[in-house]
């Protein structure tokens, strides 16, 4: 094994040891596979560039070239020509991975889902990262700042995944990287000739064998042994910021104690919008219920009731034991109807929550294990440890249907000082654009009731706002000064935002998190997913108590009691506020009237509208595109056929007599030799430039036998070339263009098929377009370090020597 | 046919030089390049070191080229005794005119025949090194000018070494080429024993050209045309022996010189009235390589000069046969890694 190959073997494993640090960032190790195989091709380029030899920036621009021809191959074989040569299509697709993986990566906690666009993140970067070390340990030898690439792949583990890369990772990161400077040394060394390895210690006894290590190699993978176990070992003796001299541990799930009656949770907004982005709809909880309709079967798991301007949260109240029978729901008065349902619900045995998901008002709950209750907000919590993994209940909850009259005349503001401050407190960092922007709503209605609806349908249907899940995240004021501006955003924006505005109409108010009623199975069950997660208003109505409201569009279903002009019967259908929102003046999707339900939900219906709009409103043809297309055409062209029209022209140029097409002296002698030569080299007979043309010929009829016309033919043009080059008076000789000519049909003529496509598609002497460009970079170079050295230098200050001062 | 200004045509030159060539061969049997090559170093106006074990015909070779032309013949048997005045020649005082009258040596001929010339002193063997170069030599200050064509031919035997000289660089280099007969093939040690069993073949060899004859060729042989790319490719070949590794001494500019004249007479020879770097190529192991010294590692190595040389050749690229615009191919040598 030669020195470079043994260099770029130790550069591939050193970059696929460093990007094992990225594996706990995923769930799968799959990409890891495609990673190293793109990887061993890009490196085998790279060996064959430099075999060629092609200068070394255009090893890196062969290897690089080739690094995107496979990720085309492995990631848009579709959109691309001929599955791996990238068109527009192609580098669009290649584009929108990139971004969602971006997107992905911000979105998700690790373990994330291997995505399409993680995974091409993931085998670009380390393609990339190999890329970068392959160039500089093995095209360029130096393999130290190799290391430098692969710290960055290390780096990018470190910090994306939580609590740094762990030591495993660090050890497989920093022994590749010592095997390639082992590696690098070995070759380095062997260019000395060979390796002394000096006596054995038992005198003079021979050595063992010829593959023992030699000493300096010895000597080498100690000192990487040592350097490695001292840099994994010094860091457990010494203090560290974390967990040495700063101390303390935060917060984790269901840490709390429960101590002086309250339980501290984690703010389930944490993972609500993870839970919608989550590409797999995996099943959280699972129930069976006695409801006609459930609809209005919204399982709620907290109510965020205290909003300080940077967050809503649930306010930290005291807890009791669950009571066998739950108190009667705060405001709710006799007259109004309610149904009362009973809950069968379980909860997926992966699915740990610290709040039990349960329809509100619940009246009883039946639940095993260690749950406390919250009073003013109806909510059970887990104490200690509890959670809902695998938890199955029971609960029986109130189905309250208010009539729209009865809520009509409902006072929502009379009843705040009857509530805790929490649920009507506004902070004042709340802009003055929320309250503003309530009261213009609402301007006209009569009664808090019809506030609340305008509120709603605002925000459903008439304000033109869009249900986008990938907007970022937040629940400050600031956030929904900002939902109100871009008016994009998702439920907690929706819920945030009418919740924020009914405060500041003096209703009280508060944010409920939980999923909506989910997707009836075959069997009678209702499945609910993550993608069912959900956060909606509930406004206090005196007599009512808490009532639900439904701003999100596309989310759940419109209470029937905000319909108030529609009858009874006509209500059923809780879609139909949705249906009416493509006449919203936005580019908000238009929902599709046969789309499913469920999908519907997911916000999935209608997506394909906006681009079309977005291609019909752009105006016109899209010229980017077009000339995107074509330029894209134009290059690979030129990359395909570029040899091809080279040589083409090239040899017209040779076999054009001097003067014009009549010269008196026919062609020069010495353009036809170089013609016949690189000919005979398209068809794989190199040239020896250590030959004279007498020489030559001779050795281009051994190896070639062209036959003997053709023999006589090349003599004839080597004598033309002595006498060109050596002769005192030359004598011109004539039919030298024929006589190339007809030694190139002899040689065509006896080629494979394949030597003769390689010949005309390939040609082998196009390698001199780049020895060309090489040598003209060379002169530039030394121009530029000529003119460089004709600088004025600085005048240099005499430095003070100790000893030269004292003497001099 | 002689031309007005007294040189020989090219025909004349090939006509004679075949005759003497003929003339040689009837005695070296097998051994033309030989003899091609001696040929080529008198028509150069060079000297020719015959370098080979004892019995091969070194001493047959250099009486045959000399018995071939019509012209003086001297012959020296190098001894360790043998001194430079011997070579040179001496002032002898004459009473009756009362002056010193010069004597010549061994030297004054046309051709000399240096027979064992390792075995002289090395003050005997300087005592060839102005003659050899001049032409000429310088006794109690008067210099005397030697015959011309002049031609030494040396022989030694580079196996049996023990009280012998080794020659020193500076003679070596006076030395156009150096040339080793080796043994010659069955067919022709059987034809060699046929010829040379009764008598000696010396013995019926008559003159085929004469001096004069030798003098209008070699005027010729000036008049050969040298073009500039020839020029560069010898001095890049001589160039490159002074870059080589493997090298501790390469060739001189008189190596150059040498190798350029050689050259002309090979073209002469083959009826061309311009040098190819055909004609250098060919003449470059015999011009070079006796002048060359390798350094301890590539004689430990057992590498030779003439395999240096030979890689040099096929190592260095000819000028103006590629356009002078592409890379090199190959590498002017194969240097040692790490070297």
């Amino acid at each position: 094994m030669s020195g470079r190959i043994g260099i770029a073997l130790a550069s591939w494993a050193a970059t696929l040891l460093a990007s094992a640090s990225l594996l706990p960032l995923v769930d799968r190790s799959v990409w890891l596979v495609q990673a190293a195989i793109l990887l061993g091709l890009t490196a085998g380029a790279g060996a064959a560039a430099r075999r060629v030899p092609l200068a070394r920036p255009l090893t890196a621009a062969a290897q690089l070239i080739t690094g995107v021809l496979l990720l085309t191959l492995l990631f848009a074989s579709e959109e691309a020509f001929l599955w791996f040569l990238p068109t527009p299509d192609a580098v669009r697709e290649l584009g929108t991975l990139i971004g969602n993986g971006v997107g992905d990566v911000g979105r998700f906690t690790s373990p994330a889902p291997l995505t399409d666009g993680i995974a091409l993140l993931l085998v670009g970067g380390v393609l990339l990262v190999g890329l970068l070390v392959d160039t500089f340990a093995v095209t360029y030898r130096v393999a130290a700042p190799a290391g430098l690439p692969l710290l960055a792949l290390y780096s990018v583990a470190a910090g994306l995944s939580d609590g740094g890369a762990g030591a495993l990772w660090f050890a497989l990161a920093g022994a590749g990287y010592l095997v390639l400077l082992l590696a690098e040394s070995r070759d380095r060394l062997a260019q000395w000739g060979r390796v002394f390895g000096g006596p054995s210690r038992g005198g003079f006894a021979p050595r063992e064998s010829v593959g023992t290590p030699t000493a300096p190699t010895r000597s080498g993978r100690r000192i990487g042994a040592v350097a490695l176990g001292l840099a994994l070992v010094v860091p457990l003796v010494l203090p560290s910021l974390g967990a040495g001299l700063l101390g303390g541990t935060g917060p984790g799930p269901g840490g709390g104690s429960g101590g002086g009656g309250t339980i501290s949770a984690v703010n389930p907004l944490v993972s609500l919008q993870n839970s919608l982005n989550q590409p797999e709809n995996r099943e959280v909880l699972k129930y069976r219920t006695n409801a006609a309709d459930t609809d209005d079967l919204y399982l709620r798991i907290v109510s965020l009731d205290e909003f300080d301007g940077t967050s809503w949260k649930p306010a930290s109240r005291n807890v009791s034991e669950v009571p066998e029978r739950l108190p009667p729901p705060p405001g709710l008065a006799a007259e109004v109807p309610f149904t009362e349902v009973s809950t069968n619900i379980s909860a997926a045995g992966w699915y740990a929550q610290d709040w039990l998901p349960m329809p509100y008002p619940a009246t009883r709950v039946e639940v095993p294990g260690d749950w406390r209750f919250e009073p003013v907000n109806r909510t059970l919590v887990g104490d200690g440890a509890q959670n809902t993994r695998g938890v199955q209940y029971s609960v029986d909850s109130l189905l309250v249907r208010p009539g729209a009259a009865q809520l009509s005349v409902a006072d929502s503001a009379a009843a705040a000082p009857t509530l805790p401050d929490e649920f009507s407190s506004v902070p004042d960092s709340l802009p003055a654009v929320v309250e503003r922007t309530a009261r213009q709503v609402t301007r006209g209605a009569d009664n808090d009731y019809e506030r609340a609806v305008r509120l709603q349908d605002w925000f459903a249907q008439e304000g033109g706002f869009v249900y986008d899940t990938q907007v970022r995240a937040g629940s400050g004021s600031e956030a929904i000064a900002r939902f109100l501006r871009d008016k994009e955003g998702f439920c907690i924006h929706f819920s945030f935002a009418m919740a924020s505005m009914a405060r500041t109409l003096g209703m009280p108010s508060r944010v409920a998190v939980g999923f909506t009623p989910g997707t009836a199975k075959s069997s009678g069950e209702m499945s609910v997913g993550l993608r069912d997660a959900h956060a909606w208003p509930e406004l206090f109505f005196e007599g009512i108590g808490w009532t639900r409201f439904e701003p999100t569009p596309n989310r759940g279903s419109v209470p029937e009691y905000t319909r108030p002009d529609v009858p009874d019967s006509e209500v059923d259908d809780p879609e139909q506020p949705e249906e009416s929102v493509s006449e919203a003046p936005s580019t908000r999707p238009s929902d599709n009237p046969d789309c499913p339900r469920a999908e519907r939900a997911l916000g999935e219906c209608g997506s394909e509208e906006p681009d079309a709009g977005a291609a019909a409103g752009s105006g016109g043809p899209p010229w980017g595109t077009l000339l995107g297309t074509a330029g894209a055409l134009l290059l690979l062209a030129a990359v395909v056929l570029g040899p091809l029209i080279w040589r083409r022209r090239v040899r017209g140029l040779r076999l054009t007599p001097a003067g014009g097409g009549a010269g008196p002296r026919g062609v020069p002698p010495l353009a036809a030799w170089q013609e016949l030569t690189d000919t005979a080299w398209d068809h794989g007979i190199p040239p020896d430039e250590a030959l004279t043309p007498r020489r030559a010929a001779v050795r281009l009829v051994e190896l070639a036998d062209p036959g003997p016309e053709a023999a006589e033919a090349v003599h004839r043009l080597a004598g033309a070339v002595e006498q060109e080059l050596y002769a005192p008076r030359p004598v011109p000789v004539a039919g030298l263009a024929e006589d190339v000519e007809h030694f190139r049909a002899a040689l065509h003529a006896r080629a494979s098929r394949r030597t003769r496509l390689r010949a005309l598609l390939l040609p082998r002497s196009a390698i001199r377009v780049t020895w060309a460009a090489s040598d003209r970079w060379e002169r530039l170079r030394e121009r530029g370090r000529s003119a460089a050295g004709r600088l004025p230098r600085p005048p240099r200050l005499p430095r003070f020597r100790g000893r030269d001062a004292q003497s001099g | 046919m002689t031309t007005y200004d007294g040189r020989a045509s090219l025909t004349d030159l090939t006509a004679t030089a075949e005759r003497v060539r003929r003339s040689v061969e009837g005695v070296i049997e097998g051994k033309p390049e030989v003899v091609r090559l001696s040929l080529t170093v008198l028509l150069a106006e060079g000297h020719l070191l015959i370098e080979d074990v004892p019995g091969v015909g070194k001493t047959m070779l250099a009486k045959a080229l000399a018995r071939s032309v019509d012209c003086s013949v001297r012959r020296i048997q190098f001894t360790p005794d043998l001194l430079p005045s011997d070579i040179t020649g001496v002032s002898v005082y004459d009473q009756q005119q009362a002056e010193f009258e010069f004597k010549p040596g061994a030297i004054f001929a046309q051709i000399v025949i240096g027979d064992e010339i390792n075995r002289a002193s090395p003050k005997t063997q300087s005592a060839l090194l102005e003659s050899m170069e001049e032409r000429q030599v310088t006794v109690d200050g008067h210099s005397y000018a030697l015959p011309g064509p002049f031609m030494v031919v040396a022989t030694q035997n580079p196996v049996e070494m023990e009280g012998t000289y080794p020659l020193p660089e500076a003679q070596r280099d006076r030395f156009m080429a150096r040339v080793s007969i080796g043994y010659p093939s069955p067919d022709a040690e059987l034809r060699m024993l046929d010829v040379h069993g009764a008598t000696s073949p010396l013995d019926d060899l008559q003159p085929v050209a004469h001096a004069h004859d030798i003098l209008k060729l070699v005027e010729t042989v000036r008049e050969v045309h040298v073009s500039d790319a020839v020029r560069r490719y010898a001095v890049a070949l001589v160039g490159a022996t002074r870059s080589h590794p493997e090298l501790r001494l390469g060739a001189s500019p008189r190596a150059t010189l040498h190798l350029v004249r050689a050259a002309k007479a090979a073209a002469a020879l083959a009826g061309r009235e311009f040098a190819l770097p055909d004609d250098v190529q060919a003449l470059a192991v015999p011009v070079l390589a006796h002048r060359l010294l390798p350094t301890a590692q590539a004689q430990l190595a057992r590498r030779t000069s003439e395999q240096l040389v030979h890689e040099i050749v096929q190592g260095t690229p000819v000028p103006g046969s590629s356009n002078g615009s592409v890379p090199h191919v190959r590498r002017p040598y194969s240097a040692p890694r790490g070297m």
